[in-house]
């Protein structure tokens, strides 16, 4: 079995940028992005979403998995959301009726607030989706630990997270290799005609050993780390080292500036959810 | 002040949360925080704090070479194991793929300590995705923590007797709150549901079946086998609070209305996850138990 990480080296811009400015940037991207209902709005951070996408360099086949789940569960949740309410927020209060579907008895109607709800909000979730797609498609793995650590998490929390992230190869090695001995007893991933409960008991002979070996062998890293006296000194070094440079301090001020404005704006009244007046025409 | 270290931290993320609640109450749209809601507010934040004062002084949020390397396992599992479910496509309910890593932040909680099982749920959710190539959905990823952190608190009681004890009185909340709705759904049997339109009263014997049917089975269980009862109830709680949250947060997050958040996520979400949790949690506490009684770590 081979793990790959989404990450690929690219000479893009957006890899050039430091990890601790994209994380800011989009964490005020996706916060102004949650405050506003207007679909124009919406539109142009979808806009920004894709152009981003694009400069990122990312192909059809690498980001493949992604579109095939999260565009149908976007769908899927924006469906039922039109068809049980006008969401959360309450966005709309008015409606203006646009198709009736009659079948016998039964009449459904569809308004054209909850049609232009819908578009709002498959549009956000899609925007907010992508948006995070692209941390880890163009974060190196091994800069997770070192970037936290700037971003003012502990030295303790920032070392685990590097941890797990070198860590991730040789656990999904020691998986393979326990998959391939329980094969080779006889044993079935997906037994056919076994009912679900009986199917979900069928992972405990992989889950259990490559779970318990790993923490057995944790105990050796946490001996081996002991001994190089681990937490003796407050703060520790690291051998990555992150320095701003200009185009990140600009890329924080944007995106703090951009969250600000928005929240002015809507205070200002601006941003709530729109409806096309030539739609309500008639 | 000293034994209760994050006090400071705490006041201060109440304050900043009603920070928060007002500029959203200012800024979106929709119902209005009424009085009476920033009273219910000051009801939660008071009980909020109550629960901070009681587990701060316990020392179960401590952080040591041990707990920083179980972090690291406890995230690296949990990551390969959903990567692993993800790729060999598990049956699926609805659009919620099966994902029976879900028993590994609930063990690491359990067997480590809240932190543990906070850091394995959360940068775990994180590393599965990454792998996947889903990206980042960071409220997903505080849930998943969650259902880590929960079953964690259970170390605040350092023997079974007491565990077992606060178990039945957890247990007895839960039953307490269905008591009350049973009580409200028989007094009010007209009370339309906002979402479903069924009326209050088509709730009563669903919510007394199994009201019963959990006390016998958790009472049952917690006299016959105490550690694993223990364990399933502490990780049920995990899930429900975890995958509640990330669901409801969703609501204004993604827009959705109270129904996609309970049909479409919380739903499919916990009922899956609480299998996991009934099934492979003490299967894997089990093997945690006599693998540290024999290496003798």
């Amino acid at each position: 079995m081979l793990v790959t990480w989404a990450y690929k080296e690219r000479p893009t811009l957006i890899q050039r940028l430091d990890p601790r400015a994209r994380l800011i940037f989009t964490l005020c991207a996706m916060l102004a992005i949650i405050l506003v209902w207007d679909l124009r709005w919406l539109a142009g951070w979808l806009a920004f979403a894709l152009l981003v996408y694009r400069a990122a360099r990312l192909t059809w086949k690498e980001t493949r998995r992604f579109w095939m789940v999260v565009l149908p569960l976007i769908t899927f949740l924006v469906l039922i959301t039109a068809l049980t309410g006008r969401g959360g927020e309450e966005a709309y209060q008015t409606v203006h009726p646009w198709v009736t579907l009659q079948i016998g008895t039964w009449a459904w109607q569809i308004s054209v607030e909850q049609v232009v709800f819908a578009l709002s909000q498959f549009t956000r979730m899609l925007t907010l989706a992508i948006l995070g797609l692209l941390i880890p498609f163009t974060i190196h793995p091994a800069q997770y630990g070192v970037t936290f650590r700037g971003l003012g998490l502990s030295d303790k929390f920032a070392v685990a997270t590097d941890l797990a992230f070198r860590l991730v190869p040789s656990v999904a090695r020691d998986f393979q290799t326990t998959l391939d001995a329980q094969r080779a007893r006889g044993y079935e991933l997906e037994r056919k005609g076994a009912g679900v409960i009986r199917q979900i008991r069928n992972l405990a002979p992989l889950i259990v050993p490559v779970t318990i070996q790993a923490i057995l062998n944790g105990e050796d890293i946490i001996d081996a780390m002991d001994l190089r006296a681990f937490g003796a000194k407050p703060r520790r070094t690291w051998i990555v080292e992150l320095r701003y440079q200009t185009r990140d301090y600009i890329l924080i001020a944007l995106g703090v500036a951009v969250l600000a404005a928005t929240i002015g704006a809507k205070l200002l009244g601006y941003g709530a959810f729109w409806v096309p007046p030539g739609w309500l025409a008639g | 002040m000293a034994g209760r270290p994050m006090l400071k931290q705490v006041l201060g993320a109440i304050i900043a949360a009603t920070i928060v609640m007002w500029l959203a109450n200012l800024l979106t749209q929709g119902d209005k925080a009424t009085g009476a809601g920033w009273v219910w507010y000051f009801i939660g934040a008071v009980l909020v704090m109550a629960i901070y004062l009681f587990f701060a002084t316990k020392p179960i949020w401590q952080v040591g070479t041990r707990e920083v390397v179980m972090m690291a396992i406890g995230a690296v599992l949990y990551g390969v194991f959903s990567w692993a479910t993800n790729v060999f496509q598990l049956p699926s309910v609805s659009f919620v793929s099966l994902r029976p890593a879900v028993a590994i932040p609930i063990f690491m909680g359990l067997a480590f300590g809240p932190v543990v099982g906070f850091f394995s749920g959360l940068v775990g959710n994180i590393l599965g995705d990454a792998l996947t190539g889903w990206g980042v959905y960071p409220v997903w990823d505080l849930g998943n923590g969650l259902m880590g952190l929960i079953p964690g608190l259970i170390h605040a009681w350092p023997n079974t007797d007491e565990r077992v004890q606060m178990t039945k009185r957890v247990l007895m909340w839960v039953a307490g709150l269905m008591v009350v709705f049973v009580v409200l759904t028989a007094l009010f049997p007209g009370v339309e549901h906002p979402w479903a339109g069924t009326t209050a009263g088509q709730w009563t014997p669903v919510l007394l079946i199994l009201l019963v049917a959990m006390l016998v089975v958790a009472w049952w269980a917690l006299r016959s086998k105490p550690d694993v009862a223990t364990a399933v109830v502490w990780g049920a709680l995990g899930v429900i609070v975890g995958m509640g949250f990330a669901s409801i947060a969703d609501i204004w997050v993604n827009g959705y209305s109270v129904a996609t958040a309970i049909i479409g996520e919380f739903l499919p979400a916990a009922g899956t996850n609480l299998v996991f949790d009934i099934i492979l949690v003490p299967i894997l506490y089990a093997a945690y138990q006599n693998a540290r009684l024999r290496s003798g770590r």
